[in-house]
């Protein structure tokens, strides 16, 4: 066993990496099914009242599998990675580990598999969500369904960075995931600012709608920031972590 | 290397405005067994958790000439879905990378695990769960072992496995052991530090401690039949200091060994009283324990 093995291990036993392929998974099937379909649905359940409503795209199935899908998906991300990254919420177990390894030994692990099992659940979503639309509606522009997942990855990946930032603040799993959510949240209001937006992380969200559509590559800056600041998120976590007495 | 593998010098630990430790200093010798005893809210916790780098004192120095330390907490608690066999194999990778894995089931084995060496631990007992903490410990060969109360939460077969486990270490570990249990600091320990409120009190060999207390020394009489012919005629000799008597046996003391050993004997043979047996009465650690913390 090694600590590398154990986040694996920790991983499938709790369940938690089927949490995180269920959520991206069932809402890739859904996003193209309810776009071909709401036109139908709309009808059964208008009561005769005319209701107007987009036809079919590839496009809105994307949109309505990523708007689904990120809300919840973000959540379940960050209860998963806190429930890693948080290890000191149990203090027994803490000072096992703390008296073995060193405090980047710990956390490697936990960063990179609960990065790599993000972004697998988001990928598999949104092959999901693109094979789904093919079959169903038609196919989306490929190189843009490639380049914006690329971009929604590296802002799943800050999430995880987010939430071991988090971690190194509070002890407690929810208290952790709640910070981490709540830190998401104010990223989005601060958005609300036009000249700012343009430089944050959750303009990678905006971006998956608009790449899909067409829209020219116009990330840089976010991405820049994003990948900033995730780096600065693990490495004021490790800081914060050596400090904190166990 | 020097000789002590632990030394530490005005150790203070503050929490707000509580002070867990205050001044502490003590050494312990490479290859011992040290006891650390004292009442609940001593400071024994802190102590061995500064030790283990786990805590920053608030002042003083302190010096730990050990590659590899291990700690067992009082209550050792695992992630419930690891096997015992991983909590082990994990602790045996992170202290001895590349070295041989049978030590892993010869540990389990040691410890009693063997059998349950497959099970998730989020079923075991307390009892389970410290002596897989204590496998966990001593699986990586550790220089310097610091056990917090291990034998706690065991039976008494339990108990005397681990004490005999921590006896063995002696002379390839050295051992900071930190127990209620004064019986069982008594039977493994070579040296015992007695924290008070925060503050070493005492640190020495128990022989020391015993002899170097101020309780004045005893003898217990043992008669046939009744003792109160054998108490009045004690209750007289000017150099008896305190007697006191249930059933048919009685406790005498005196101002110094060299007088009750001079002049206990010749007095009860004086009396009229049938001796069973004359025997110092041995003080226990328990006793001293409770002299010096009160």
């Amino acid at each position: 066993m090694t600590l590398w093995r154990l986040e694996l291990v920790r991983l499938f036993r709790t369940h938690r990496i089927w949490i995180l392929f269920g959520v991206f998974a069932l809402f890739g099937a859904l996003g193209p099914l309810t776009a071909r379909f709401l036109p139908e649905i709309v009808e059964a359940v208008g009561g005769g009242v005319e209701i107007a409503v987009p036809p079919p795209s590839p496009e809105l199935a994307m949109a309505g599998y990523l708007g689904n899908a990120l809300q919840i998906g973000i959540l379940a991300i960050a209860f998963v990675a806190a429930a890693a990254l948080a290890f000191d919420s149990r203090p027994e177990m803490a000072v096992y580990l703390r008296t073995r390894a060193s405090i980047p030994q710990i956390l490697a692990p936990r960063y990179v598999v609960n990065m790599l099992a993000s972004v697998v659940s988001f990928v598999i979503g949104t092959t999901i969500a693109y094979v789904g639309s093919a079959i169903l509606i038609g196919a989306p522009l490929l190189g843009g369904t490639v380049t914006a997942t690329l971009l929604l990855s590296v802002y799943l990946v800050f999430v995880v960075a987010l939430t071991g930032f988090a971690a190194s603040l509070v002890r407690s799993i929810p208290g952790t995931a709640l910070i981490t959510v709540g830190v998401l949240i104010v990223i989005g209001i601060i958005g609300l600012i036009p000249q700012v937006d343009a430089w944050l992380p959750s303009s990678l969200v905006g971006s998956f709608d608009a790449l899909i559509a067409g829209g020219g590559f116009d990330y840089w800056g976010p991405l820049a920031v994003t990948i900033i600041l995730s780096m600065g998120s693990i490495a004021a976590s490790i800081a914060l972590m050596e400090r904190r007495e166990a | 290397m020097t000789n002590d593998v632990v030394g530490a010098s005005g150790i203070t630990k503050k929490y707000g405005t509580t002070t867990a430790l205050d001044d502490v200093s003590l050494s312990v010798r490479r290859g011992s067994v040290y006891g650390l005893v004292g009442p609940n809210g001593a400071g024994k916790t802190t102590l061995l958790g500064i030790l283990a780098g786990l805590r920053r004192p608030t002042k003083g120095e302190f010096t730990v000439d050990a590659r590899r330390v291990a700690v067992l907490p009082d209550a050792p608690k695992f992630d419930p879905w690891m096997k015992a066999r991983e909590v082990v194999d994990l602790s045996f990778n992170l202290a001895l990378p590349g070295g041989d894995p049978a030590a892993v089931d010869a540990v389990l084995a040691r410890t009693g695990l063997l059998q349950v060496a497959h099970r998730r631990v989020g079923g075991f007992s307390r009892g389970m769960l410290q002596r897989l903490g204590l496998a966990a410990a001593v699986v990586g060969d550790p220089d310097l072992l610091l056990l917090d109360e291990p034998a706690a939460a065991l039976d008494p077969a339990g108990r005397r496995e681990v004490l005999d486990m921590v006896s063995d270490l002696r002379g390839d570990s050295t051992v900071i052991f930190s127990s209620h249990i004064l019986d069982d600091v008594e039977a493994v320990c070579d040296e015992i530090g007695i924290l008070n409120r925060g503050q070493l009190i005492y640190e020495g060999t128990l022989e020391d401690l015993i002899r170097g207390s101020s309780h004045l020394p005893s003898y217990c009489v043992v008669v046939r039949g009744s003792s109160d012919g054998l108490v009045a005629l004690l209750q007289r000799c000017e150099w008896v200091a305190d007697v006191s008597a249930a059933g048919s046996t009685v406790i005498v003391t005196a101002a110094s060994s060299a007088v009750i050993e001079q002049e206990l004997v010749p007095c009860v043979a004086n009396s009229d009283a049938a001796i069973v047996s004359i025997a110092p009465v041995e003080r226990s650690l328990e006793d001293v324990f409770l002299e010096v913390t009160q």
